[in-house]
Parts: structure tokens; C-alpha cells; sequence
């Protein structure tokens, strides 16, 4: 497999209030929810069994809650680059998702500031369907280097 | 609603159930390259040692929600310890149990990295359980937090994390 993807450096000078993060587009399968619920150990049903996710009401087997949250911290991976490290990341799911909905992360920065020697960015982040329905709000504190250190 | 709203615990009987501690296993190179690999998230960090080292890590390291996605740890429950929905009898509160579950959520503090050959233990402590109305019916919010450390008393992650259920 390839991991030759390059992701610059990101420093904490040339991040300012505002700045947007570049967008995730993801659109999750039936193969991917089983390959996450497998390497997870979820044997939730509503994941990988539609007639008994039906039962419980959805739509068709949903994507998983932490899945959700994993596609936000893969865009802010991306953004922060290799020297970023991630502080604090919450979300919330308040919207379902099914295999073939496009899932859209998006993100901007809403503040930063400097304590000790950490250089701290505070992310707004959010995940969106194709109808641009919430699915996953949330909040990122990411550490980035300096130039100056 | 009343009478299902009576049977949650109050605050008090919340704040008296024990901490669940669990050693949940260690962790490997190949678990969390693979829970990379589902995501789609190819991040060199998590499968190069030159790329990791370079971005100022001792090594590859694991995704940061990893191991707070994993439900079932060590060797995992045998099938006939699921419930009928294929989850684990409710470590989460009993109240749960046989409840249309759903995850509502994280919020992770990070600490040190999760490297391969960690030994995590897992110190989970419910801290709310509560009751909303909302559409469809009554839901209830089961809101814990999950404290993962290494054999070497590192804190890797704090989890505060809630689950949905509804009848």
C-alpha cells in the first residue's frame, strides 16, 4: 500500500482567526462500515445487518458514531501536518449516515494563543451530508510549532 | 414518560457506582494500521517509522481516536455474551441494557501517543445518566469517562463519552 502522500508542515504564524481547513469529502461504504466494526470488535448490528437496523427504525446500517468522529480528526491530521499534534477533539452525533451519503468535514480556525512554550490553535470543526444536514459537529485544540522556536 | 424517567439512578447513586477498571490489552502495530486502513486514513505516521520520527515522534503511532473506538477488548466477549443488537451486556450503565443504542460522541483530552506494545488499562466511571424528550420518544444519555493509561503509568487519552439510548 502507498503512504507516500506528503502533508506540509503547518506553523502556528501562518494560521490566523478564520483560516479554513481544507475539506474531507468522504462517502463510507457497506465494505467500510464491516472492516471498521471488525477491527473495532463492534458487533452492534445496526452496523452490517440492514433488515435488523430497519427494525430499529434507520434507514439502512449506519455508519458508526466513532467513524464519524475519525473522518474529523483525519482532516485535522491532515491540516495540522506531521509537527501538529492534537490536544483536545470532541464531537457530537446528532445526525445518522448510511453507506453512500457523502460525508463533507470542514473546519476554521476560531482562535489562537500562545501558553508556556505551546502554540495553540482552537479549531471549529463539523461534518455535513449531501444535503447539508449536520451529522457530527465538534471542537479541536491543536499544538503547532513555531517558526520562531 | 414519568414512570421510565423513575427508574434512572439520582445523582448521588450515580456518584456512588465504582470506577470499572479493565486491562484492555495491548496494543500492536498491525490493530491500529488496519483501524487506519478502515478509516482511509493514510497518514504516514501511522505506518512509517522515518516519516513518524521525522514529525517528532519516536516511532509510529496509532490514530487519535483509536482506542476509544475499539467496544470490545482482550480476546472480546464470546457470541453468546452479546445481547440480541450484537452488543456487549451494557458496561456503560444497566439501565441501557436491551435499549436501542447509539453513540452520541467523544471528547478527547490527549496525553502521551499510542505506540505499539502498549499495555492499556481502561479506568471507566459513569458520571451522568439522564433522561430527554426528543421526537421520536424519550432518550436517554449515558455520559462516562474513560481513562486509558500504558504499564508505564502514562495517560494516553481521557474519553468523555456518550451513548444514546432509546426504547
Amino acid at each position: 500500500m502507498t503512504t507516500s502522500t506528503t502533508r506540509s508542515e503547518r506553523f502556528f504564524e501562518d494560521v490566523a482567526v478564520g483560516t479554513e481547513l481544507p475539506a474531507l469529502a468522504k462517502v463510507p461504504t457497506t465494505v467500510q462500515l464491516f472492516r471498521y466494526s471488525a477491527v473495532t470488535w463492534n458487533a452492534h448490528r445496526i452496523h452490517y445487518e440492514k433488515e435488523y437496523a430497519i427494525q430499529e427504525g434507520h434507514p439502512d446500517v449506519l455508519v458508526q458514531a466513532h467513524l464519524h468522529g475519525a473522518f474529523l480528526a483525519q482532516m485535522i491530521g491532515d491540516w495540522m501536518g506531521p509537527r501538529g499534534r492534537l490536544v483536545s477533539f470532541g464531537w457530537s452525533n446528532r445526525g445518522r449516515a448510511i453507506p453512500g451519503d457523502t460525508l463533507t468535514c470542514t473546519g476554521r480556525v476560531v482562535g489562537k494563543r500562545t501558553e508556556g512554550s505551546r502554540h495553540l490553535v482552537d479549531l471549529e470543526v463539523v461534518e455535513t451530508n449531501q444535503r447539508s444536514e449536520t451529522c457530527a459537529p465538534g471542537k479541536a485544540t491543536v499544538a503547532l510549532p513555531s517558526r520562531e522556536a | 414518560m414519568s414512570a421510565e424517567l423513575a427508574m434512572l439512578p439520582t445523582k448521588d447513586e450515580i456518584a456512588r457506582r465504582p470506577e470499572q477498571v479493565r486491562v484492555i490489552g495491548e496494543v500492536t502495530a498491525l490493530m491500529f494500521q488496519r483501524y487506519a486502513i478502515a478509516v482511509g486514513d493514510l497518514n504516514p505516521i501511522y505506518f512509517d517509522n522515518a516519516a513518524a520520527q521525522a514529525a517528532g515522534y519516536p516511532g509510529i503511532v496509532a490514530p487519535p481516536n483509536f482506542l476509544t473506538s475499539v467496544l470490545g477488548w482482550q480476546a472480546g466477549p464470546a457470541e453468546s455474551d452479546l445481547l440480541a443488537d450484537g452488543t456487549e451486556a451494557s458496561i456503560v450503565a444497566p439501565e441501557l441494557r436491551g435499549l436501542r443504542l447509539m453513540g452520541g460522541g467523544n471528547e478527547l483530552t490527549f496525553g502521551q501517543p499510542v505506540v505499539p506494545g502498549a499495555v492499556v488499562t481502561a479506568r471507566r466511571k459513569l458520571v451522568d445518566l439522564y433522561e430527554r424528550a426528543a421526537k421520536f420518544g424519550p432518550l436517554i444519555f449515558a455520559v462516562s469517562d474513560v481513562v486509558y493509561t500504558d504499564q508505564h503509568g502514562n495517560h494516553l487519552v481521557t474519553c468523555r463519552e456518550t451513548y444514546i439510548a432509546a426504547r
